[in-house]
């Protein structure tokens, strides 16, 4: 078992004829997830490195099941391809493109939630379950490797980062996810966890955040509720970034307290979960969770 | 992006929300001619990006116009968090018998716009929302559906219930004023919009008194009227357009180490563990994709500061490639030579290429991230 996506897992890929995307497509297919079609309206027929290619969502669903679908869109235009497919009643959404107009995501997840998908992202490299050697994304599938740990991170490099000195240990993964890094975001820290929690295969759970935002604080107050029981640890870069100045009172009128390093640092460690203060320090970190 | 108060006003007029008379002035000539036709008591409002002037010092009122124009003698020129005041906003002074506060912002946690009032609105509204966030009214709002009539009218019968006998003409007013800041809000893209205070005056009307707003820098591109460049010289704002346009972000520190990065995540980590080895950086320049001409362009805004003695650059190759960044690294080093010490640090794909090309100029790339960290500051502590 891993979460999200599996070997089962049909995917389709939305702007599949773009550069980037028919690259990361081939990728895909090699580590091993099941590409079954892309879209792109007016290349209906064609074929990119063998997946078949359709003008719109609602046809590729037509001819195949398909249980997720990996966007290859411009921020500019993601919402619409995103509605489509929701429309077509796709569950699992990965969103790969990076600055998504704000009142566009608060319109995808407003439909997100009223057909109880799942969406990754804005601004991820995806999802990734070395077990099921399935990758959703542009993640580079290399650094991963099956077993016990799930990932949660804000940030793509930062992920790249640390679980390649897991993966170095020996120390595998049963998911990764890029939950984005975009201000708002589909799958917050917490509901990774609740997944995590009900997987069996997964033991122990990194979080990777960031400065900022208020997930950490919401994932923490979750563990301390009981929602979730496996051991969690997590490592947060930005400890001395420079603040960013605010304007208006309404952004500090919502967020009060939370958000900054010693509000995070303060609720996850409340809360039980394992600070690694430095990149250096999450292998033997791991190794502590792994026992408990 | 934030705008100015002044340019909040126009919006506000525009959707139909009250706002005082008022003329913009660049010199205290200005000032006197613009007091002159209020005719009227004023207050004199520096035009800047950020707030909370009036706890600097910066708002005066006058009665007169003479006097007016003698109170922004000492405004004018004076510097506010980097920007140099050269606009003042002359604005009629309004009687006022209450301040409510109203604001609409995206909330990034639910993923929903949140409508906020208070009864209690001014400068302590977020000491007021920490200590008494009773008297804060916050309404979730369906981002597809809008703001509904019923919803807006049961957010000011609240509030004006709390301040005053429930006067239907002030509930009506006060209703049409959420229902404007909502359009607004939808119709600009805003991040964040919000009056405070609203003042209620004795004739049980509104007005905005002052006013912020904050647009989605995303959503510029559909926004183009709102484009322009605010509180920055023409070329600082031309460079931050390039640097959007790039996907660069780019941020200006005190120290002497640069540091070249793709990526958030890592480049904080970067900073916080040079930071905790007493490592200075200069700047830090944040990449999400880069290739050999975005490479080469990086080195260049480096190049160009004397304060750097060392540059760090972490590559992570995950989408882009090694070998396409050591030879963008290659070029710019034909053209240039450096003026600092260079300690790169290179992984991901392609990494033997990319290492062998870096080798072949004498530069030998460095697999950890904490090694290129320290070799970074023990180079610069050298120089």
């Amino acid at each position: 078992m891993s979460i999200l996506a599996f070997k089962e897992t049909n995917v389709l890929i939305q702007g599949i004829t773009g550069r980037a995307a028919r690259h990361h497509t081939q990728n895909m297919l090699a580590y091993g997830t099941s590409i079954v079609a892309g879209s792109r309206p007016g290349a209906g027929g064609e074929e990119v490195h063998g997946v078949p290619v359709y003008d719109s969502v609602a046809e590729a669903c037509a001819c195949h099941r398909i249980d997720a679908s990996v966007l290859f869109i411009p921020a500019t235009r993601v919402k619409d391809a995103a509605l489509e497919a929701l429309n077509a009643g796709i569950r699992l959404l990965v969103i790969v493109a990076e600055h998504v107009p704000l009142h566009d995501a608060m319109i995808i997840m407003e439909e997100k939630k009223k057909r109880e998908a799942v969406i990754i992202g804005p601004n991820t490299p995806g999802l990734i379950s070395p077990p099921e050697k399935t990758m959703l994304g542009f993640v580079p599938s290399r650094y991963f490797l099956p077993g016990p740990i799930g990932v949660a991170s804000r940030s793509g490099t930062l992920t790249y980062e640390l679980v390649s000195r897991l993966t170095a240990s020996g120390l595998g993964q049963a998911t990764c996810i890029g939950v984005g890094g975009d201000r708002i975001v589909g799958l917050r820290f917490e509901e990774a966890l609740r997944l995590f929690e009900k997987d069996i295969r997964t033991k122990a759970v990194l979080l990777i955040g960031e400065i900022g935002g208020s997930m950490e604080e919401e994932a923490a107050e979750a563990i301390q509720e009981g929602l979730f029981q496996k051991p969690v640890f997590a490592y947060f870069a930005g400890y001395t970034a420079p603040e960013g100045t605010k304007v208006g009172h309404a952004g500090a009128i919502v967020q009060g307290s939370r958000g900054s390093m010693a509000s995070k640092v303060k609720a996850l460690k409340g809360a039980g979960v394992m600070l690694a203060r430095q990149p250096a320090d999450v292998v033997n970190i791991a190794k502590k969770a792994l026992e408990r | 992006m934030r705008i100015y108060e002044y340019e909040t006003k126009e919006l506000f007029k525009e959707v139909g929300i009250v706002v005082p008379m008022s003329g913009l002035a660049q010199t205290p000539e200005h000032v006197r001619e613009v007091a002159m036709k209020l005719n009227t008591p004023v207050i004199l409002k520096p035009q800047t990006m950020l707030k909370a002037r009036g706890k600097a010092g910066l708002i005066v009122s006058a009665n007169y116009p003479e006097d007016a124009a003698q109170a922004s003698k000492s405004i004018f020129g004076r510097e506010y968090y980097g920007e140099i005041i050269d606009t003042i906003l002359v604005e009629e002074m309004v009687d006022h018998r209450s301040e409510l506060y109203l604001g609409v912002i995206v909330d990034y946690a639910s993923g929903q716009p949140l409508v906020i009032t208070s009864s209690a609105g001014g400068v302590e509204i977020e000491k007021t929302a920490l200590e008494h966030p009773e008297l804060l009214t916050k309404v979730s709002v369906s981002p597809s559906k809008g703001l509904s009539e019923d919803e807006a009218t049961s957010l000011a019968k609240g509030i004006v219930g709390e301040i005053e006998q429930p006067a239907s003409a002030l509930v009506e007013d006060f209703k049409d004023t959420i229902l404007s800041l909502y359009q607004l809000f939808t119709q600009y893209d805003c991040e964040m919009v919000e009056i405070n205070p609203l003042g209620i005056k004795d004739d049980l009307s509104t007005v905005a008194l002052d006013a912020a707003l904050v647009v989605d820098h995303d959503a510029l591109f559909r926004q183009p009227q709102l484009v322009r460049c605010r509180g920055l010289k023409e070329e600082d704002f031309q460079r931050e357009k390039d640097y959007r346009d790039r996907g660069w972000t780019y941020l200006q520190m005190e120290g002497d180490i640069g540091i070249l990065s793709s990526g958030a995540g890592i480049t904080m980590a970067i900073l916080d563990l040079m930071q905790a080895k007493g490592g200075r950086p200069a700047n830090f320049l944040d990449t999400a994709q880069m290739d050999r001409e975005g490479i080469y362009d990086a080195f260049r805004l480096f190049y160009h500061q004397r304060s750097i003695k060392t540059v760090l650059v972490n590559i992570f190759a995950g989408l882009n490639r090694c070998d396409d960044l050591a030879e963008g690294i290659r070029d710019f080093i034909k053209d240039h030579p450096l003026p600092f010490a260079l300690v790169v640090r290179m992984v991901g794909n392609r990494e033997e290429e990319g290492r062998s090309i870096l080798k072949a100029i004498g530069i030998t790339p460095i697999s950890g991230l904490e090694e290129a960290v320290y070799q970074a500051i023990a180079l610069t502590k050298e120089k």
